[in-house]
């Protein structure tokens, strides 16, 4: 139990029959706070900790968490970008959703393609749509945008949708307003 | 693979582009092979030729709206991918699903695997060099499930017919008969390619050993669907996280044993003979007239805050939706969680050391679609 957990005050779903408990004795010694989701357990992990977290998750022979369902960011505006792991058991058969959020002025952990492979381009995605550096990755191209569009994050809510035939550029062919 | 006589050649590496107009690439996909001759050494993907933004576009719509850009996302099983979004909706704001429109969407969805499977039959067939028949033995089979999917949603293959709560109308009136026709011919179907193929020796000879990955690499991989069972690791969603009515009707998680083409092939084929069976069962549990709709829907949907991650099985595999909403009438962040993409990684592992015709059969038997891949 860590400080910060100590300092919440208990939802009321006490995280009895989830597995948490399992989850909190796997990651004893790493600072992680639980939280009721609509289907899955969420745990928060700082980001210094959170691939040491993941790669226990692992693992435990318990929960042998072998499985990354999907990898995403979340852009929560002053509050810093959450970088979700959906994590999932392919013999245990259970669900557990990890999450760690990095402040808006640095946006570097540390990346999971050293726990799972699969990590790979859902990581280079989530790179290139929120900023996100995923220090160590062995492949930090972009995936879906161009090569040379590195500093253009679509999915930050700062980017604006109206704007992005603006930002594809002129001379794309385009006939002009009213022309 | 190479014999001894021709390594005594000193021949030096060459890079083949394939792609992203080239037939066998199924869409805008391109991979650069390296290739010693006809071996291939390295693959490096590209995708994002037909990226759109889909995740971004339904932060601006509301819930109903963004069930449009779900069907162009995978647009060879729409449904699938409606019912991934509708549930994640559902599952946010509380809604209960009617048991009739849950055996309607049951049934559409096991009858878009069929007519998505098909569509791999005949396209498939075309990459192991066999133009012509099996694609138009695929493409007639095919066509009698769109047929059924126009006259009851309007569109052939953009759907959008599944809503939050339930369904956009009712079905036909003469659905079950439809249904029991065109499953029949479907059935016949599905014979028929196993006499085109798993009876073709050469098929058979050209598929059997290539495109090896085992069950821990796929695992590792994040690999789903027909092309993880493949490798005899029995994942499937249906059965392991029962939604709709799954765990009420009885069918088999299809596996391969070896990993390779020719599995991943077969695995498909009898995946349609298992989905012919929970279309049958689930006919007869369906009730004739009912609800398909809450009886009170708001005029507005608003969810909760709070976020769901929803999957469901797809053909091609776990298609999920990560929902993120702050209680609004829109998503706050919406995530598509793409079969493919995560498929689409083992390629390289599955491809080199083979020769270059290879390649293409792997690429084909893993069944991208790539406006999944993409979004």
């Amino acid at each position: 139990m860590t400080s910060e957990e100590a300092t919440q005050p208990v939802p009321a779903n006490d995280f009895s029959g989830t597995i948490w408990a399992e989850v909190d004795r796997a990651l004893s010694g790493i600072t992680a706070r639980p939280e009721a989701g609509v289907k899955d357990v969420i745990v928060h992990i700082p980001r210094d900790e959170v691939i040491a977290g993941l790669r226990r998750l692992k693992a435990d022979a318990a929960l042998h968490f072998d499985y990354l369902r999907c990898l995403s960011g979340i852009d929560r505006e002053a509050d810093g970008i959450e970088v979700v792991y959906h994590l999932y058991s392919t013999d245990k058969k259970h669900n557990l959703t990890v999450k760690t959020t990095l402040p808006m002025d640095d946006l570097n952990v540390a990346t999971a393609t050293t726990v799972w492979r699969g990590a790979n381009w859902l990581e280079r995605e989530t790179a290139e749509m929120f900023g996100v550096r995923f220090t160590g990755h062995p492949d930090p191209r972009t995936l879906l945008m161009p090569e040379d569009m590195t500093d253009v994050h679509p999915l930050l809510k700062s980017h604006p949708l109206a704007e992005i035939e603006v930002l594809q550029g002129e001379g794309m062919g385009y006939p002009e307003e009213g022309a | 693979m190479v014999t001894e006589r021709a390594r005594e050649f000193d021949t030096q590496d060459l890079l083949i582009n394939v792609g992203p107009q080239h037939p066998s690439t199924h869409g805008v996909f391109r991979m650069v092979l390296e290739v010693d001759g006809e071996l291939v050494k390295d693959v490096i993907p590209y995708i994002g030729y037909l990226h759109r933004g889909a995740e971004k576009l339904c932060e601006t719509m509301d819930y109903r709206q963004g069930i449009g850009f779900m069907d162009r996302t995978e647009y060879l099983a729409a449904f699938n991918a409606e019912l991934s979004y509708v549930m994640a909706v559902e599952e946010l704001a509380g809604l209960e699903v009617p048991e009739r429109a849950q055996w309607i969407r049951m049934i559409l969805c096991e009858l878009n695997r069929l007519s998505s499977h098909f569509m791999f039959l005949g396209a498939f067939g075309v990459d192991t060099g066999v133009m012509g028949t099996p694609f138009i033995y695929g493409w007639r089979e095919r066509e009698m499930l769109i047929d059924l999917f126009e006259e009851i949603s309007g569109d052939r293959m953009m759907y959008a017919y599944f809503r939050p709560g339930g369904l956009a109308w009712d079905v036909t009136r003469n659905f079950k008969e439809r249904v029991r026709e065109v499953i029949k011919s479907s059935a016949q179907g599905i014979k028929d390619f196993d006499g085109l193929f798993t009876e073709n020796e050469i098929f058979v000879a050209r598929t059997k050993g290539i495109g090896y990955i085992s069950a821990e690499d796929a695992i590792d991989y994040g690999m789903s669907g027909p092309s993880i069972r493949a490798s005899g690791v029995p994942l499937d969603v249906r059965r392991d996280e029962p939604y709709l009515k799954y765990s009420e009707v009885d069918f088999q998680v299809v596996t391969g044993q070896h990993g390779d083409v020719f599995d991943r092939y077969a695995c498909r084929l009898q995946e349609m003979r298992e989905s012919i069976k929970i279309i049958e069962q689930c006919l007869d549990k369906m009730a004739d007239t009912g609800p398909i709709m809450p009886e009170k829907m708001p005029r507005m949907l608003r969810t909760p805050p709070g976020e769901v991650y929803m999957r469901t099985e797809a053909p091609r595999g776990e298609y999920g939706i990560y929902l993120v909403s702050n209680g609004g009438n829109r998503p706050y962040r919406l995530k598509v969680r793409s079969a493919c993409l995560s498929n689409l990684q083992a390629l390289k592992q599955m491809s080199v050391g083979l020769y270059v015709a290879d390649a293409i059969l792997v690429l084909g038997s893993i069944d991208i679609v790539l406006s999944e891949v993409d979004r």
